[in-house]
């Protein structure tokens, strides 16, 4: 899991990346925080090389043992990969009454997931692309699972991939026990373009 | 005489960013840190006027950084650079007595009307 492979990003390119990824989890908390009126912990982006069969365990080691309810989002242009927004620490309900709904229904509640995730997710990747200086578009976000376990969100054998780049942003709530990671897994052959554009942004300091 | 600044960040590539910015005729002896922990041994090894400082951070963040140089009465100009832009991290971090707070990714233009604003530059 933690062997280097070619197609791995190197270290400065992982600084970068981590970097770049802090000022988009920025931009994506500064959004959320305006709407939900609280105050948002930003944690330092982890970055990881993961096999496809260790894709469950390193779910877990990210993002804990209890249930999430969890939202995917696609994206692509100059890159492609997918992203998993995973709220964990209270139901769909905790979020309603965050967004100011008194009594919201599980569709509203549904709704509210995809709302919040695809805010996060604009956001964040935005401001990479743009901090990269690519093009991105980004897929409708659709629900992964309610009340699941982190390892089960995704099967290591529905990606095509051998091996993946996870990059995860943790964004928490201080006042209440309401924690969202965002998770970015990049498949290798574009981890190689990637590299390419920090690359770019490298020489460009 | 060279003014002492300390650079505070966690990431290479942010303190390389801030380095770059700083204007190119501005006297500065720079000293560079990576946590909060080894910015306090830094600020405690030696003078340092302006402390540049990023928030989120490993081990020891910017915040309590903050909160010691106040507990302690140490005295230098902090100016935090960070990428977390929520309003109340701006007013957190000016109630803890940074001077100023500029956004990531800094810019050269950003920083040099920071310094001018504060008259550390002319």
């Amino acid at each position: 899991m933690t062997t280097q492979e070619d197609t791995d990003l190197t270290e400065d390119q992982r600084d970068a990346l981590q970097e770049i990824a802090n000022i988009g989890m920025g931009q994506a908390g500064s959004s959320i925080a305006k709407i939900w009126g609280e105050f948002v912990s930003l944690s330092v982006p982890r970055i990881a090389h993961v096999e496809r069969c260790a894709i469950p365990a390193m779910l877990t080691r990210l993002v804990g043992d209890g249930t999430v309810n969890a939202v995917r989002q696609a994206f692509h242009g100059q890159l492609r990969g997918e992203v998993v927004v995973a709220f964990s620490g209270g139901r769909g309900d905790q979020l309603a009454e965050l967004m100011g709904y008194d009594d919201a229904d599980s569709v509203e509640e549904q709704e509210l997931l995809l709302d919040v995730a695809n805010i996060l997710v604009g956001a964040c990747l935005g401001s990479v692309a743009e901090t990269l200086t690519v093009d991105i578009g980004f897929s409708a976000p659709s629900v992964m699972g309610l009340d699941i376990a982190p390892s089960k969100l995704i099967r290591p054998d529905e990606l095509m991939t051998g091996r993946a780049l996870f990059l995860e942003v943790r964004f928490a709530l201080e006042k209440k026990s309401f924690t969202s990671h965002l998770i970015i897994l990049m498949p290798c052959d574009e981890v190689f373009v990637l590299g390419s554009a920090l690359d770019k942004f490298l020489t460009s300091l | 005489m060279a003014v002492s600044i300390l650079v505070v960040d966690d990431s290479p590539i942010a303190r390389k960013m801030l380095i770059r910015s700083l204007p190119p005729d501005w006297d500065v002896e720079i000293t560079q840190a990576s946590n909060g922990f080894e910015a306090l041994a830094a600020y405690r090894a030696g003078k340092v006027d302006v402390m540049f400082l990023d928030l989120t951070m490993p081990d020891m963040d910017g915040y309590q950084v903050l909160e010691t140089l106040r507990k302690e009465d140490l005295n230098c100009l902090v100016i935090v650079v960070s990428a977390d832009v929520q309003e109340l991290a701006q007013e957190r971090v000016k109630r803890l007595g940074a001077i100023s707070f500029i956004r990531k990714p800094i810019t050269s233009d950003g920083l040099g009307e920071v310094l001018r604003q504060y008259g550390i530059v002319v």
